[in-house]
């Protein structure tokens, strides 16, 4: 009896220290990376219903560096109406990668990026066709 | 106010655009006198833009991963471990001493040094208790997972996250400051780190990440600006940002253009840049950059 409620303490102990440290949906997205990540930092993105014509809404900078493999992985929450798209430019406003190809309609869940020019690019969230949302994007390196 | 951000956004980017109207192949971006933001210029950022440049700065990990990619051993001799936090008297000098042990556990989670990572953590513990930030550290969850060596990625999103948090904190409410002087504080280690280690393994990859922070090194100006005349702490380290600066004068970065190469790979699609920079630094730009950041970094590291 004594061993089964220690389990369980310390189940709970566990269940507890995890939610309170971190967004379930934030850690789910930093767990599922898959190997050889490592977690850089996230934009924690909500936004209303927009209009689907419109440019993306959240705006980000971020410095990325020659030399290295960037993974952006893309998730959404469960109450989510649309599914949270990236599109990155560069200081130019040159469009260097998006999640969404406009040819096939396709949204991608994560991307891999090359990075072979040091500088300071933009991040563009937002949700397809402007719809409303939650979701976070998570940058990791790639080993 | 952000019409203002508006017009030096549109400065750089004229500056590139005609860089991309010559008919050389090779582009040369280099940062002139007059990319310098005037100090009543910058004094008027709005949080947004502060928000931004916070954001810009790279992180101490990916540092620490080039060393480690690099196959670098790790050293203890880097760390900033002479700070006492109990010696840290100012808010000046708990806030960038927060900035620099947050550089070296980034530094030490990622080669997973537990033992070390223990000691800077109860030390980051007093400081960030020291300006009132404390409770968005998760010590004992940190500490555990640091001895667990089990989940590193939980661990650097955690310690990442709870910087990001106080960052958030301080400039929600008006304390500024202190957040440009944590930012302040991981660049100074950071870049105190790869200059420290490109000495012993003279790496072009590394030496190229030390010219490329010429990049961001105007933003850090720019983040600690507003706060230049507070009293004199702010006004020597604001000093040595300068000086830095000016070491950097003659780095030269440029750029040659080509399109993005996308292939679709295990459900996600895999971008290769083709466009690329390079960095030009003579041995002796950079003898100079890694003594003046040891000179400022050693400096800041003191206890009064």
């Amino acid at each position: 009896m004594n061993k089964y409620f220690l389990l369980l303490v310390f189940l709970l102990v566990g269940i507890f220290s995890q939610a309170q440290s971190t967004d379930p949906l934030v850690s789910n997205c930093v767990m599922n990376a898959g190997p050889d990540t490592r977690y850089l930092k996230d934009f924690r993105i909500q936004l209303a219903q927009g209009s689907p014509s419109a440019d993306m809404r959240y705006k980000a900078q971020m410095s990325l560096w020659k030399n290295t493999k960037y993974r952006f992985s893309l998730c959404n929450s469960d109450e989510s109406q649309g599914q949270l798209i990236l599109t990155i430019k560069d200081v130019a406003n040159k469009e260097i990668l998006s999640s969404f190809d406009k040819k096939t309609g396709k949204i991608y869940p994560f991307i891999d990026f090359i990075c072979n020019k040091s500088g300071i690019y933009t991040l563009n969230f937002d949700f397809d066709g402007g719809k409303q949302g939650s979701g976070v994007g998570v940058v990791f390196m790639v080993r | 106010m952000k019409g203002k951000v508006a017009i030096i956004l549109f400065a750089v980017l004229s500056v590139c655009f005609s860089c991309r109207n010559s008919s050389d192949k090779t582009k040369q971006f280099i940062f002139p006198e007059a990319d310098s933001v005037p100090l009543e210029e910058s004094e008027k950022l709005s949080a947004e833009a502060i928000e931004e440049i916070s954001k810009n700065i790279s992180s101490p990990v990916e540092i620490a991963n080039l060393l480690q990619m690099m196959e670098v051993p790790f050293s203890a001799d880097y760390l900033a471990s002479t700070i006492d936090a109990n010696k840290q008297e100012t808010a000046f000098d708990k806030a960038i001493s927060l900035g620099i042990l947050g550089a070296d556990l980034g530094y030490l989670n990622m080669y997973e040094q537990t033992a070390s990572s223990i000691d800077i953590l109860s030390s980051i513990k007093k400081l960030a208790e020291g300006i009132n930030v404390g409770q968005f550290f998760d010590f004992e969850t940190i500490k555990r997972l640091s001895l667990n060596r089990s989940d590193l990625d939980s661990l650097l999103f955690l310690s990442i996250d709870s910087y990001t948090q106080i960052d958030e904190y301080l400039r929600d409410n008006a304390r500024g400051q202190l957040s440009a002087l944590m930012i302040i504080g991981v660049w100074i280690e950071g870049q105190y780190l790869a200059t420290q280690v490109v000495k012993e393994y003279p790496d072009p990859v590394l030496k190229d990440r030390i010219g490329e922070q010429k990049i961001i090194l105007n933003d850090l100006i720019m983040l600690a600006n507003p706060y230049c005349k507070i009293d004199l702490e702010y006004s020597e380290l604001c000093n040595s940002l300068q000086i830095i600066k000016e070491k950097y004068r003659d780095v030269r970065i440029s750029y040659t253009l080509g399109e993005p190469i996308s292939v679709e790979k295990d459900g996600g699609l895999v971008v290769t840049q083709t466009e690329t920079s390079k960095v030009e630094m003579t041995d002796e730009q950079l003898k100079e950059i890694i003594d003046i950041t040891e000179q400022i970094r050693n400096k800041l590291i003191v206890n009064k």
